[in-house]
């Protein structure tokens, strides 16, 4: 155990500057399994998966992977459908993001109190974060056909949509079954998260203002907001991520369609690769899009950095 | 020294361990066109194979149908190869012109029942080099599935046989409040409609002109892509339609939405289950110019795969699959119109609804289409192309002239590569 | 605190909306799964059917392995969440007490696999893995899914580390304990509800993820959840009864088991103070 027990060991002793390295390799052999994981399963296929960009790529084709150069990239510029999915990405991405965090911090403002019945509702409304996200995708798709669902009638009788008919077939508006699956879904981590990072904020500051005379709203923009911005920040930044990569619920919905309508950059690599069987176009327009969110994310550890500077 | 007589016992048993193991084979047979029903019939015919060749097991791979493109390309392109697998008639070239498929012929030659097979069976087997990359379990052709109780409510009496009267038809049906003439399939799988309506306007079903150029840009293949896409812009599809896929378009029949649809003989068994036998009925397709009709042809069957180690036993649960109990069996829960001349007379096809599809065999002017299926670029044209043009056409984003031009240099494309 | 009847009025009917909000398509599943092939259509608006029948539920039970698939998710669920705890815990530990040359670049690392769609690393996967045997096994599976959650275990993990001074463990050690000594007795009770929590949002996580499930396991011996009920609402037919019937019991477990560890997930993270 510590030094006192070196003296008098069968075992020839551990040298001092032998000590000193493994102290200095401590870090590294906690760090280490993670980092193979990470590294072989993640980083060696994906750059496995880049240098595709570069290579004519038929899944099916055996006979393929000639080196092809920036043509894919060319391909890409040109590509009607690509430049309409960005304009997509942004859309759904900002979208989601925006609505996930209101409705999320709502959520967790409303179940900060304690009432009765509270720990019943919590459960309850965050039940959506347990289902699988492509039975989100066909649920929501089911509760917008107006065969089986009951949305585009309640739309219409409300007067919302000009008819009965199905949201996802029409090109203006394909876009927003999507989005309301993955906002529906989204809440609940929003909420967990701001719920907990509210619960951290100590109640003395709450009550000393409310002597102060400090209303509802005015407690929250001087105490809430500004205690709960760098955590709400950073976790805003990093799902905006997380949400542009995802697929699953527009590949389910809509397929893109109709007529590409809402196909985004992350959907768009889906049907490249699996429809189309091209893995070389694929892995370019996923190079694109790694490369927008790599400098996305440089921006945010910058943020992240000055916001600690700030508050810590 | 001590050891040696331990070592050789060890090595003797184990030798005797692989050479017990060695006469016991594994087949692997991969399914794609999946449900359970399908999955039960199939593990029933392999049981009777299994019963016959006690040292051969079948291990039955069952993919679900929505990702079974892609997962089976994935599977294959890793190495991951099945013995046998069931090949829709889309998917054959894209695996033949890959060199993955071994040639059946050998087999065919020596086979007691290929004498049997109708002509069509070994016609379209042979569609691709004129070599069986594979051997066909039943024929999916289209026909019109027309709503009873819709045509009475609308006053019609009998189903449309020619393109005007579906187009009148459709015209009455859609008056009726909250109901269409026809379920347009816009999404997946429409492909087969454009080229039925197309080659309406044609009279014809030539793809390709002699210099290999496609007949897409006639005037008359313009002229039926502009029937089928005036149907949805004048209203007598769902305004839905436009994404509709197999499921919907059945769905929209037999819920009452629309009154027709174009399909093949197994959306016969979905429908049976759900409308009584005096609420729809079965015609042969509509005619158009010329007088003549040109329903597409589909087929789905079994390949061998060419790196299959045991190839003579993988024919064999061939035969058996598509033997004649087999395939009966096989038919009768799918529904496919069969491969044997003599079983159109078993009674499972003397069912009324299927006359409709005999009718059409049994009719001169009605011309079963193949679509150009050998060429290799036409999976990805089917499955991904078509859909997205004609939705644009669809929602005016697109003109059908312009369609006809893209899809024409496509094909003509794809139709030179393949020399 | 006195809050004035509006205010409270206020907070209930929001609260009920979004129960109503989060409940809605729930129900729905259920409504559908439980109404007979011939009211299907003829009532597909109504809130609840005329008459109700089982029939979807006795069809998909007698005609698929739900019990099988469940097996296979719990397995690798739950063993992939136990890893995760442990090798991210290990270097979340490491990120937070130890300054060392490379850290930058390993929380630069950490953060590229959060960036690009995991469809890319598919064929390139499934390439590397044939010929090592881990495709078609659980095994293989819950290799990928440890490593696609241990960076945001890992960053979580780091963030309740850092909540606790530093100054315990170092106490303790000048006590005499060694460093994992002081982990084991100081730092893991402190941190427990949030490892906890992480273990339960890798659980979630796993137990949902469908595309790699798919893509790399072909028997049915091995298929998870999703899978399976991904084959009962993607086959060739048309039953939109039997789907959501596929739909409802692939539901139950999660849901049971997230009504369960909620609560925790909250208090687990509130714990761990997570801090910018």
């Amino acid at each position: 155990m510590g030094a006192d027990h070196d003296e008098g060991e069968a075992e020839p002793e551990v040298s001092a500057t032998g000590r000193r390295l493994l102290r200095l390799a401590e870090p590294y052999f906690y760090s280490a399994p993670v980092l193979l994981l990470i590294v072989g399963v993640m980083l060696i296929p994906l750059s496995v998966g880049l240098s595709y960009a570069f290579r004519d790529i038929q899944l099916l084709d055996p006979f393929s992977g000639g080196f092809v150069g920036l043509d894919h990239f060319r391909e890409l510029a040109a590509d009607a459908s690509f430049s309409a999915a960005l304009r997509h990405t942004l859309v759904w991405t900002i979208v989601t993001v925006a609505l996930q965090f209101i409705l999320g911090l709502v959520l967790a403002l409303l179940l900060n109190r304690e009432f009765p019945g509270r720990r019943l509702t919590q459960a309850l409304v965050f039940l959506p974060w347990a289902v699988p996200t492509f039975l989100v995708g066909l649920d929501w798709a089911w509760l917008f056909n107006p065969v089986v669902g009951p949305l585009p009638s309640w739309l219409f009788a409300l007067h919302v949509t000009r008819d009965a008919n199905n949201l996802l077939s029409d090109p203006a508006t394909a876009l927003i079954g999507p989005i309301v699956a993955a906002v529906w879904w989204g809440i609940p981590f929003f909420a967990i998260t701001a719920l907990a990072a509210l619960q951290s904020i100590p109640r003395d500051l709450y009550e000393a203002a409310a002597i102060d005379g400090a209303g509802v709203f005015k407690q929250f923009r001087s105490i809430t907001l500004p205690l709960l911005a760098p955590t709400i920040i950073i976790t805003i930044l990093l799902r905006t991520v997380w949400v542009a990569n995802f697929a699953d619920l527009i590949v389910v919905m809509t397929n893109g369609g109709p007529a590409d309508s809402s196909q985004t950059v992350a959907s768009y690599v889906f049907t490249a690769a699996f429809r189309r069987l091209d893995f070389g176009y694929a892995s370019a327009i996923a190079a694109v899009l790694l490369l927008l969110l790599f400098a996305y994310g440089l921006a945010i550890l910058s943020l992240r950095r000055r916001l600690l500077h700030r508050y810590s | 020294m001590r050891r040696a007589p331990w070592l050789a016992t060890t090595v003797l048993s184990v030798a005797l361990a692989s050479s017990a193991t060695a006469s016991a084979m594994t087949l692997k047979l991969v399914e794609v066109i999946t449900s359970p029903e399908r999955t039960e019939t199939l593990r029933g015919i392999v049981k009777s194979f299994e019963d016959a060749n006690p040292d051969v097991h079948v291990e039955i791979i069952s993919l679900p149908w929505g990702p079974s493109f892609e997962k089976f390309a994935t599977m294959v392109a890793a190495g991951d190869t099945p013995d046998v697998v069931e090949m829709p008639d889309t998917w054959l070239a894209l695996y033949v012109n890959n060199g993955a498929l071994e040639s059946l012929e050998p087999y065919l030659k020596s086979w007691v029942h290929t004498a049997e097979l109708n002509q069509r069976t070994l016609q379209l087997a042979r569609v691709i080099r004129n070599t069986a990359y594979m051997l066909p379990y039943g024929f999916y052709l289209r026909a019109l599935y027309y709503n009873k109780k819709l045509f009475a409510a609308a006053g019609i009496g009998a189903a449309p046989k020619t393109l005007d009267e579906f187009v009148a038809t459709s015209k009455k049906i859609s008056a009726l409040p909250g109901k269409y003439g026809y379920c347009l399939r816009g999404g997946a799988g429409g492909v087969n409609a454009w080229m039925m309506f197309g080659a309406l306007g044609s009279g014809s079903d030539t793809f390709f002109r002699s210099d290999g150029t496609s007949t897409f840009t006639d005037p008359g293949w313009i002229k039926g892509f502009s029937a089928l896409a005036d149907l949805y812009k004048s209203g007598l599809a769902p305004k839905d339609s436009v994404n509709w896929g197999y499921n919907d378009i059945v769905a929209g029949f037999y819920s009452g939405t629309c009154a027709m649809i174009d399909n093949d003989p197994d959306a016969l068994i979905a429908i049976s289950e759900r409308m009584k036998p005096d609420e729809y009925g079965v015609s042969p397709w509509i005619k158009g110019a010329g007088g003549k009709s040109f329903p597409t042809i589909g087929y789905g069957g079994w390949s061998m795969f060419a790196n299959s180690k045991h190839k003579d036993a993988a024919w064999k649960l061939i035969a058996t699959l598509d033997g004649v109990p087999g395939n009966l069996a096989w038919n009768r829960r799918i529904g496919a119109l069969p491969i044997y001349a003599a079983a159109a007379t078993d009674p499972m096809y003397a069912d009324t609804k299927f006359k409709g599809w005999f009718d059409e065999l049994a009719d001169p002017n009605v011309v079963p289409m193949i679509m150009p299926m050998d060429l290799r670029a036409w999976a990805l044209f089917a499955s991904s192309v078509v859909p997205r043009s004609s939705q644009s056409v669809l929602l005016g984003q697109l003109t059908v002239p312009e369609m006809a031009q893209q899809w024409a240099q496509i094909m003509t494309k794809a139709k030179q590569s393949q020399k | 605190m006195m809050r004035s009847a509006l205010y409270w009025a206020s907070h209930y009917l929001l609260l009920a909306l979004y129960v109503l909000f989060a409940l809605f398509p729930l129900f729905w599943l259920v409504k559908v799964a439980l109404t007979p092939n011939e009211l299907l259509y003829s009532e597909g608006i109504r809130l609840w059917p005329s008459r109700i029948s089982a029939e979807h539920f006795r069809f998909v039970l007698a005609h698929s392995d739900f019990p099988l698939y469940f097996r296979n998710s719990l397995i690798v669920s739950s063993a992939t969440a136990v890893i995760v705890a442990l090798v991210s815990g290990a270097c979340g530990y490491g990120l937070s007490r130890f300054v060392f040359r490379g850290k930058s670049l390993l929380v630069a690392l950490l953060l590229i696999t959060q960036m690009f769609p995991l469809v890319m690393l598919v064929a390139p996967m499934f390439r590397l893995l044939a010929p090592l045997g881990l495709t078609n096994s659980l095994t293989g599976l819950v290799i990928v899914y440890t490593a696609f959650n241990a960076p945001f275990a890992t960053f979580l993990m780091q963030s309740f580390f850092d909540g606790i001074p530093r100054e315990l463990e170092e106490a303790a050690m000048i006590d005499g304990a060694t460093r994992f000594g002081a982990f084991l007795h100081i730092l893991l009770p402190l941190t427990l509800p949030g490892i906890a929590a992480t273990g339960g949002f890798v659980f979630t996580a796993a137990w949902s993820e469908l595309l790699f499930a798919l893509m790399l396991i072909s028997s049915a011996q091995a298929s998870t959840f999703p899978v399976g009920l991904l084959s009962f609402v993607s086959k060739f037919s048309v039953d939109f009864g039997q789907m959501m019937a596929a739909g409802v019991l692939a539901l139950i477990p999660a849901c049971l088991f997230f009504l369960f560890i909620q609560r925790y997930l909250v208090r687990g993270l509130t714990a761990g103070a997570v801090k910018g």
